[in-house]
C-alpha cells in the first residue's frame, strides 16, 4: 500500500492517506488494474484480497486478472464482465475462481470504472466478496428444492399409478359398482354399471339412489340396510332385488355394501355393488325344470317295465317255471333302484322349487323303525339288521318322508359295508326328541366330507368308483329331517364304519 | 258275465300293460287312448269300474271325473285314478275320484284296489 501511495500525486494529503489505509482494511478483497497499459494488469491488491485468493500481492501484480479463473474460462459471467468493461460500465457478477491452491470460491465481483476528467477509462477497480458459504448454502436449497419437486413428482406419479390401477380394476369388474355419500347421493358408477343399465354417467351422478329409474331402488328393506351401514359400520351382503327396470326389464339383482375402508376424504362413502342374477336362476330354474320334467318322463316307461315283469313273473309262476326266479329277483331290484333314483330326483327338485308337501299325522316311531327294518331285511337278506332301545312315543311327522329316511339311511348301511354282515339300529327319547342312530361297520367316510355328503350331487371321492350312485339320497335326507326341525349327521372315520344319526321333535314346533 | 273296466290312458304301453293284468284277473277291459271319449263309452259300456290317468293333452283326467260326476246316468261309477304325480292324489280325490295309485305301480297294488271296488 505505502508502495502504491508513493506512485500516487500529492501523497502528503491524510484524505487519500486514509482512504488508503481503509481500503486496506476492508473486509472485502479490493483489486485495481490499470486501463491504460496493455492486457489491464493488476496494480494493486489488498491484505483481504491475498487472503480470499491465497496468493500474494508480488505474485500478482501487474498480472491480468483472469489468473483467478484457472481453467474455468467458459462461465458466461465472464462474458458480462467483459462487456461492461468494453462499455466502460459498472457490474456485478457472482463468479467461480480459484485460489492458489486450486480450490474453487464464489467471488461475489463489482467492479467499477475510474475515469479520467476527458472521460477515457483509466482504471477498473474490483471489490471481491467469498460468497462461497452463501452459495453452498443456496446450492443446497437448490437441490433441496429440486429434490422435493422430485419426490412431489415421484408421490404424484405414484399416486396416478395407483389411482389408475384401481379404476383399471373398477371399471374391469364385471359388476356394477356405484359409490354412494352419507345422504344416498351417487357420487360414481363405473363402466359396467352405466352399460348394464343402459345409463349414462351423468344421468346417475349427483341424485339420490332412490329416486333413479322409476323407483326401483326405493324399498324400505334397502334403504334401512343402507343407512345402517355408515353409522354402525354394518356391511350387508346378499340382498335380492328383483325388479323390472327402464330399458332392461325384469332383473334380478344381488346387492353387497360397505362402508369404503379409508380414513379421511372417502370415510363416510358406501361402495355398493350390483350383481345381476337373472341369467343364473333362469339356468338354475330352468335345470330344476328338467329334472322334474325328466324323471316324470322316466315314470312311464318305468310303469310299463315294472307291469311287464310282475305279470311275466305272475304267469312263469302260475305255469311253474321256477328258472326265471332270480332273473325277475335281479331285474326287480334294478327297477327299485331306478325308482328310488327318479324318486330322489323329484324330491331335490321339489326341495329346491319349496314344492315339497309335508302330511303331518301322529304315529308310533319304534312301531315305523321296526316295519322299515323287517321291509330292508326282506329286500337285502346279506344284513342282519339289530334293534336296540325305544323311544315308546308318538311323533308328529309325515310318516311316508321319515319312512323314506330311514330306508335311505338303512340301503346306504348295507351299500358301504359290503365286507359286514349286520347293521345296529339304536333308538331313544331324548328330552322331546327321539333319536335314531345307524351304525355300520363299513368303508367309513373321511372327516372332510362329514358336511358335503349331505350337499346335493357330491360323491365322496373313495366311494364313486366302487359304489354307484348319484348324490341325493342323503341331501333329501337332510332335508326332509330339517323340515321336520330336526337334524340329521354323521360320526365316521375312514375304514372304521359310520354312524349316522338323526333326531326329530316329539311334537312339531309351530313356525 | 266278467266285470267291465274301462281304462283311460294317454300312453299305449300303460294301456296295454293294465290291459293285460286286468284281463289276466278275469275282467273284461276297454282300453281308451283318447280321453275325451270316455263319457261316450262309459254311458255306452255301463262298465264297473273306471281306471284314468290325470294328465292327459286333450282332456285332463280330473275334468272327465267331473263330468261324469254331473252325469246323472253314470255318476255313480266308481273312479281310480292312476297317475305319475305324487301330487296329482288331491286333485284326484277334489274332482271325484275314489282311489289314487301311484305310477309305477306294483300289480298286486292294482289289483287289490280293483277289487276293493267292485265286489
Amino acid at each position: 500500500m505505502d508502495d502504491f501511495l508513493q506512485q500516487l500525486p500529492h501523497i502528503d494529503q491524510l484524505d487519500i492517506r486514509l482512504f488508503a489505509a481503509a481500503v486496506n482494511a476492508s473486509s472485502n478483497g479490493v483489486v485495481i488494474t490499470d486501463h491504460s497499459q496493455p492486457d489491464e494488469p493488476i496494480i494493486y491488491c489488498n491484505r483481504a484480497f491475498e487472503q480470499l485468493t491465497g496468493y500474494s500481492k508480488e505474485e500478482i501484480i501487474g498480472h491480468n486478472c483472469r489468473f483467478l479463473q484457472d481453467s474455468d474460462r467458459t462461465q458466461e459471467q465472464r462474458g458480462i464482465l467483459r462487456e461492461a468493461i468494453n462499455k466502460g460500465e459498472h457490474c456485478q457478477v457472482e463468479i467461480r475462481n480459484y485460489k492458489k491452491d486450486g480450490s474453487m470460491i464464489w467471488n461475489e465481483l463489482m467492479i467499477s470504472p475510474v475515469k479520467h476528467p476527458d472521460g477515457h477509462i483509466t482504471h477498473y477497480i474490483g471489490i471481491q466478496n467469498d460468497i462461497t458459504r452463501r452459495k453452498e448454502a443456496e446450492m443446497a436449497l437448490e437441490s433441496e428444492k429440486e429434490h422435493l419437486e422430485e419426490r412431489v413428482q415421484e408421490r404424484t406419479q405414484e399416486l396416478q399409478e395407483s389411482e389408475a390401477y384401481l379404476s383399471s380394476i373398477v371399471e374391469t369388474i364385471r359388476e356394477s359398482l356405484i359409490v354412494l355419500d352419507e345422504e344416498m347421493r351417487v357420487l360414481s358408477v363405473n363402466d359396467h354399471f352405466c352399460k348394464f343399465f343402459k345409463l349414462n354417467d351423468k344421468e346417475v351422478r349427483g341424485k339420490i339412489l332412490f329416486d333413479l329409474g322409476n323407483g326401483q331402488w326405493n324399498l324400505p328393506e334397502l334403504k334401512d340396510l343402507l343407512f345402517n351401514i355408515l353409522p354402525h359400520d354394518n356391511p350387508f351382503e346378499g340382498f335380492e332385488l328383483e325388479n323390472e327396470f327402464p330399458a332392461i326389464g325384469r332383473k334380478l339383482l344381488v346387492l353387497n355394501a360397505r362402508q369404503v375402508m379409508l380414513k379421511g376424504k372417502y370415510e363416510d362413502r358406501i361402495l355398493l355393488a350390483i350383481e345381476d342374477m337373472t341369467e343364473r336362476r333362469e339356468i338354475e330354474q330352468r335345470k330344476e325344470d328338467f329334472i322334474s320334467i325328466a324323471s316324470h318322463e322316466m315314470k312311464t316307461p318305468l310303469t310299463s317295465i315294472k307291469g311287464n315283469l310282475q305279470l311275466l313273473q305272475k304267469r312263469a309262476e302260475k305255469n311253474g317255471h321256477q328258472e326265471y326266479g332270480s332273473g325277475f329277483e335281479t331285474t326287480a331290484k334294478s327297477i327299485a333302484r331306478l325308482e328310488r333314483l327318479v324318486y330322489d330326483l323329484l324330491d331335490v327338485s321339489k326341495i329346491q322349487t319349496g314344492k315339497i308337501d309335508f302330511n303331518y299325522t301322529s304315529f308310533s316311531f319304534d312301531q315305523l323303525v321296526k316295519e322299515v327294518v323287517q321291509g330292508v331285511e326282506a329286500i337285502s337278506p346279506s344284513h342282519h339288521i339289530t334293534i336296540t332301545g325305544h323311544t315308546a312315543v308318538d311323533v308328529v311327522a309325515d310318516y311316508g318322508r321319515i319312512e323314506q329316511v330311514v330306508i335311505n339311511l338303512l340301503n346306504n348301511a348295507i351299500k358301504y359295508s359290503p365286507g359286514s354282515k349286520s347293521v345296529a339300529v339304536h333308538i331313544s327319547l331324548l328330552a322331546g326328541y327321539v333319536k335314531m342312530s345307524i351304525t355300520d361297520s363299513g368303508v367309513g367316510i373321511h372327516r372332510r366330507d362329514h358336511k358335503k355328503i349331505f350337499e346335493r350331487f357330491y360323491r365322496a371321492d373313495q366311494i364313486s368308483e366302487k359304489f354307484p350312485g348319484v348324490g341325493v339320497g342323503l341331501y333329501v335326507c337332510k332335508q326332509i329331517v330339517k323340515e321336520h326341525k330336526g337334524t340329521l349327521w354323521v360320526e365316521s372315520e375312514e375304514g372304521r364304519g359310520s354312524v349316522f344319526n338323526f333326531t326329530l321333535p316329539v311334537n312339531q314346533p309351530r313356525a | 258275465m266278467n266285470q267291465k273296466i274301462v281304462i283311460c290312458d294317454d300312453e299305449q304301453e300303460i294301456l296295454d300293460i293294465t290291459q293285460m293284468i286286468l284281463e289276466d284277473e278275469g275282467f273284461e277291459v276297454i282300453a281308451v287312448i283318447d280321453s275325451t271319449l270316455v263319457e261316450d263309452i262309459i254311458e255306452r259300456e255301463r262298465p264297473d269300474l273306471l281306471l284314468i290317468d290325470l294328465w292327459m293333452p286333450r282332456l285332463a283326467g280330473n275334468e272327465v271325473i267331473s263330468a261324469l260326476r254331473k252325469n246323472a246316468t253314470i255318476q255313480e261309477i266308481p273312479v281310480i285314478v292312476i297317475s305319475a304325480s305324487r301330487d296329482g292324489k288331491q286333485i284326484a280325490y277334489a274332482s271325484g275320484a275314489d282311489d289314487f295309485l301311484e305310477k309305477p305301480y306294483d300289480i298286486d297294488a292294482l289289483v287289490e284296489v280293483v277289487r276293493k271296488r267292485i265286489a
